[in-house]
């Protein structure tokens, strides 16, 4: 009979993972790259809003991109278009990246030199609000074809976020969306986070977004 | 899933703690899950499973706590259950409270030698 005893480990789940972002967040500052964590469900324009914040801010500034999905590349190459170093991650099957797969994957981008680099989280609003990917800021995207009530459904993920894009706004008459109603919503749950409404596509509103964008990266590599 | 990489991520902390400490079988892992708490304790049975297959944790049994969602009343400072009572300090129907525990989402211990 094996000598088993209770041994007290007390660990709250997620604090490996809180440890090990705390030390990619150190070494991005140290680097003066400011890491952006981009969150959204699937098929809110993602893809799209990074293309029209690239093109925008590309000629003043070096960026990177890391794209996490399940499989494929193609939105890799999407943003491969705008001439940005991009790389592909597979989760192989996870519905998020931690901070030790964020940290692998700007390895791979070769993120030495960058002033901004954007990781495209995995589509889905649940997951990757747990866990903490080492990035400076959480930037998340409400599509309006979505609807206004997603705070309500996914607390949690508007909570963690600095800033909400509210996307495809051109497209509101077609939709039952109160754009006031959303943001008092989110705004109730996270009073100090930013709301930009934008339109990727028509490139609405992109300016104010980019500038708080630009602003950011100036905090974070002057502070 | 949702509970799923949260299973990995606890078989990873204690893979951690199993080197840490020398050990050489761990036979059960506790976890403690506060009722209001994000986790549902039924889909992190159900993920264990496939979280420790093919690893050497094959043979080691899951133990889940409770852990009640307790608040005092500001007012009366009586302590009740959240929950059951619809956020209302049942004593003075205050709406007035700090919580004590019910958030919980850890690893308490391990069993094991």
């Amino acid at each position: 009979m094996k000598n088993f005893k209770i041994l007290e480990i007390k660990e709250g789940i997620f604090d490996n993972n809180n440890k090990e972002a705390d030390l990619l967040r150190a070494e991005l500052k140290q680097q003066n790259n400011l890491l952006i964590n981009l969150m959204s469900s699937p098929g809110s324009g993602k893809t799209t809003t990074l293309v029209s914040t690239i093109n925008a801010l590309k000629d003043e500034m070096k960026i990177g991109v890391m794209e996490a999905d399940i499989d494929s590349d193609v939105d890799a190459h999407t943003i491969a278009n705008t001439g940005t170093k991009v790389i592909q991650l597979h989760t192989g099957g996870m519905c998020h990246l931690d901070a030790e797969m964020t940290k692998q994957g700007l390895e791979g981008l070769g993120s030495e030199g960058l002033d901004l680099t954007i990781l495209e989280n995995v589509g889905n609003l649940v997951c990757p609000a747990e866990f903490d990917t080492g990035a400076a800021k959480n930037v998340m995207i409400l599509s309006v074809p979505e609807g206004d009530d997603k705070p309500l459904k996914y607390p949690l993920m508007f909570s963690i976020c600095d800033v909400l894009l509210i996307n495809k706004i051109d497209a509101m008459g077609f939709f039952d969306f109160d754009l006031e109603a959303a943001t008092t919503r989110v705004k109730k749950l996270n009073p100090n986070i930013k709301v930009f409404p934008i339109s990727a596509k028509t490139g609405e509103g992109v300016e104010a977004w980019t500038n708080w964008l630009r602003g950011a990266v100036k905090d974070w590599q002057e502070s | 899933m949702h509970e799923l990489g949260v299973v990995f991520e606890v078989i990873k902390t204690v893979k951690n703690f199993v080197d840490k400490n020398d050990l050489t079988k761990v036979d059960t892992i506790v976890l403690q899950i506060g009722e209001l708490s994000s986790m549902i304790p039924k889909y992190i049975h159900e993920c264990f499973p496939a979280a420790i297959d093919g690893t050497e944790f094959e043979e080691t049994k899951l133990v889940i706590e409770i852990i009640p969602a307790a608040a005092i009343c500001k007012g009366c400072k009586h302590v009740f259950n959240i929950i059951k009572h619809k956020s209302q300090c049942p004593e003075c129907e205050s709406l007035e409270w700090g919580m004590l525990t019910g958030k919980e989402f850890s690893i308490k211990e391990v069993i094991a030698c």
